[in-house]
């Protein structure tokens, strides 16, 4: 019996291992039937418990991750909206500065344009009344300063001679009543015996002349030689300004003293 | 940028000196005729890019003078700009009505003058 394996149990006949390995057989097939049952069941359970908790693995996951990826971008998006509010602020901040800075150019060069006009005036009538070479040229530039640089059509100049004010020039006013003015009568009168410009509005307290804008002493050195006396201004003219007031005070420095200088000796002015 | 000539047609030089110191700093090559009669001969002859135009003048007055120059095919193009004491509304359709392209009143503000120079330059 040494061919046979050894074995605890009791030796069987051939036809009894055949029946014995038949019932072995049948009963590993119940078994793996069994399992298969059973790994179908556990697969069928698993799939739909993981799909409703959520579970790792299945398609709760990817619910979890879309999630968490839409939150992730979402905060990333406020991130970048606080970011382009900031940068707005910023440029809205820059964009006052600028307006600023451009109004404040603006005006510096509307005040830089009137300063140079300002200059031009004082300077063209300064050149003006220089620049001639007789009397007539600089009663002609007197003249044409008032009309073009001041702004009136209605003027008359005139020289001192001894207790009156006689007329050098009239323009667009009659000259009849205004031919001889003693010192002291009347705003051209007074502004000849006091030397000090009249401006009407700005001298409350002096009595005026409801018919004159303005009257400018005319003076060579300290002594005052004669006057110049301005009625109504341009239509389009309000009022006179400081611009005007500085041509004032340059005819009144230069203008009796370019006269002065083309007088003829103890001569009259011609009217 | 090429310079712009402007031709200045006044009869009183206190005017043309003042429009001239306005101009002249502001890089504005500067012609000037003393009337209308002589600006229209120097607008032929000197072809200014822009001409600023007196009204009251002797021999002939700007709105003439602002009229032959729209008849001569030379000149009919030149922007004119009237320069007057007179500011209210008939003279100035009286300019409008010769061809003017622009007003501006005596006295002359440097700002104004300026600003309508440049709008009538396209600058």
């Amino acid at each position: 019996m040494a061919d046979h394996p050894r074995s605890d149990r009791p030796a069987a006949t051939p036809a009894g291992a055949g029946q014995d390995l038949q019932k072995v057989s049948e009963h590993l097939r119940e078994v793996i039937s069994s399992l298969r049952s059973e790994q179908e069941r556990l697969a069928s359970d698993v799939r739909p418990a993981g799909s409703a908790r959520g579970a790792p693995g299945g398609a709760g996951d990817a619910g979890e991750l879309e999630r968490r990826r839409l939150a992730s971008e979402l905060a990333l998006a406020r991130e970048a909206v606080a970011h382009a509010n900031e940068e707005r602020d910023r440029l809205r901040a820059r964009v006052e500065e600028l307006e600023t800075e451009h109004r404040v150019l603006s005006d510096d060069y509307v005040a830089a344009q009137a300063r140079a006009t300002e200059l031009a005036q004082l300077f063209v009538a300064l050149e003006r009344l220089h620049g001639g070479r007789s009397r007539a040229d600089v009663v002609a530039a007197v003249q044409e300063i008032v009309i073009n640089v001041i702004g009136s059509e209605e003027l008359a100049l005139f020289e001192r001679r001894g207790e009156v004010l006689g007329l050098l020039k009239a323009f667009g006013v009659d000259p009849g009543p205004i031919h001889a003015i003693p010192l002291g009568q009347g705003v051209i009168g007074r502004t000849g015996a006091s030397g000090a410009t009249w401006i009407a509005g700005r001298d409350a307290s002096a009595p005026g002349d409801p018919e004159l804008s303005a009257c400018i002493p005319l003076r060579a050195g300290d002594e005052t030689v004669g006057a110049l006396a301005i009625w109504r201004l341009l239509g389009h003219k309000p009022v006179l300004d400081e611009q005007d007031h500085a041509v004032f005070d340059l005819l009144s420095a230069h203008a009796g003293l370019a006269l002065q200088l083309r007088a003829p000796e103890g001569g009259a002015l011609d009217a | 940028m090429d310079r712009k000539k402007i031709l200045l047609v006044d009869d009183s030089s206190t005017v043309l000196l003042m429009e001239r110191m306005i101009l002249s700093k502001h890089e504005y090559d500067v012609v000037t005729a003393k009337d209308g009669a002589e600006g229209v001969e120097k607008a032929v002859a000197e072809r200014p890019d822009l001409i600023l135009m007196d009204v009251v003048m002797p021999r002939m007055d700007g709105f003439e003078a602002c009229r032959r120059l729209r008849q001569q095919d030379d000149t009919r193009d030149i922007p004119v700009i009237m320069v007057s004491t007179r500011g209210e509304l008939a003279s100035v359709e009286s300019g409008y009505a010769s061809g003017c392209n622009d007003y501006v009143t005596k006295p002359i503000n440097g700002l104004e003058l300026l600003a309508k120079v440049r709008s009538c330059l396209g600058q």
